[in-house]
């Protein structure tokens, strides 16, 4: 396990309580789990999707990750439509761990509420956050 | 005076596999809601019963449904981490209803803790058992002595881990455990010269539990739980 000060947080990514990243560009919000989350999972070896076009709202559930006989559900941290997901993830689920904010992306979804974003916590909060 | 760290222990004796996950999900909730204000642990022995993790296909069950049919033994696909497992009497099972965001414990270090609490038991009991970061649970040798599958939702774990007692291997052998191919399977009975009794590893993994998780563990009694729980349910109409 690494300490707070060896993870990385990007500053231009939203966060949330349940460790999701979001990141906003045009009209489509890009979401994955934060480098915490992976590193609190141990070695993911598999993902769960939804189906592009499904439709959620923020809180839902919207896939799973497998890491140590353990698995966890993924939440949605911003409520939309469902418009593409990381399929790469389905054959290389290691990059969760290893690149959680590139090749580790999990989906893409047109929101459907954008002052939905307001409540996401920049890096700063979701690092007091995190030293609870 | 129940204090923060301490967690609730029932002791369900042997039970179904049906109603031990039902009462599950059912602590689940209340512990989600806030309902209850501690974390649960639960104690038991199953039935027979063969159980597939959330990605776990038939492929890896051997024998026939009707075969197990006439062996009276179940099979259930449940929502937890791991391939196909066995359960049944002399098979210690925990499930540990724990909110990892309140304890400050991640997924990795809690299932780590889940292996230190069977290892150290089984050392109590003379019985080398190490783990194997690759293939999660505790070995002895090549053979596998407990195993783990758990589920988190919300931050909450369920499911747990099974650590083989005293109990009859052959439903092993109808199955590929885990999905892995060419392993074997042991109990702690087979692996010291000594008696060893259920009772024994219940007592020994309480403590160790209350050890390794820096929690003390106070008893409940089933009857107590059921009100909590219907008391949490809208009156039916």
């Amino acid at each position: 396990m690494k300490t707070l000060e060896e993870l990385n947080f990007p500053d231009h990514l939203k966060y949330d309580k349940e460790h999701e990243w979001a990141l906003f560009d045009g009209d489509t919000v890009t979401i994955g789990i934060s480098d915490y989350a992976q590193d609190q999972l141990g070695d993911v070896v598999f993902v769960e999707l939804p189906e592009v076009g499904q439709t959620f709202s923020k809180g839902d559930e919207f896939g799973t990750v497998e890491s140590v006989k353990a698995v966890s559900q993924l939440y949605m941290p911003i409520g939309g439509e469902i418009v593409s997901i990381n399929t790469a993830l389905e054959e290389n689920p290691e990059r969760v761990n290893l690149s959680p904010y590139t090749d580790g992306w999990m989906i893409k979804v047109h929101p459907s509420d954008t002052s939905e974003m307001g409540v996401l916590m920049e890096k700063q909060q979701y690092v007091e956050f995190l030293k609870g | 005076m129940v204090s923060s760290n301490t967690c609730w222990h029932l002791d369900l004796g042997q039970i179904d596999y049906q109603s031990a996950w039902t009462l599950q999900e059912q602590i689940l909730a209340l512990r989600t809601e806030g309902l209850i204000q501690h974390d649960v642990v639960l104690f038991l022995e199953h039935f027979p019963v063969f159980t597939l993790g959330r990605r776990g296909g038939h492929e890896n069950l051997l024998v026939s449904e009707s075969f197990l049919r006439t062996k009276d033994v179940s099979l259930y696909q449940v929502e937890r981490g791991g391939d196909i497992t066995y359960h049944g009497p002399g098979q210690l099972v925990v499930y540990p209803i724990v909110n990892l965001n309140i304890q400050k414990l991640g997924v990795l270090p809690f299932v780590e803790n889940l292996e230190e609490i069977m290892i150290r038991c089984a050392a109590e009991h003379g019985i080398n058992a190490t783990r194997n970061p690759k293939n999660r649970g505790i070995w002895v040798g090549e053979k596998k002595m407990g195993s783990i599958g758990i589920a988190v939702r919300r931050g909450i774990t369920f499911h747990g881990m099974a650590l083989n007692g005293k109990m009859d291997l052959t439903p092993f052998s109808w199955i590929t455990p885990c999905g892995l191919k060419d392993i074997a399977v042991t109990c702690m009975d087979r692996e010291t010269p000594n008696a060893i009794s259920m009772s024994q590893i219940r007592r020994s993994v309480f403590q160790h539990w209350e050890t390794v998780f820096n929690v003390r563990l106070n008893s409940m009694a089933m009857s107590d739980m059921r009100s909590l729980i219907d008391r949490s349910r809208p009156a039916a109409n």
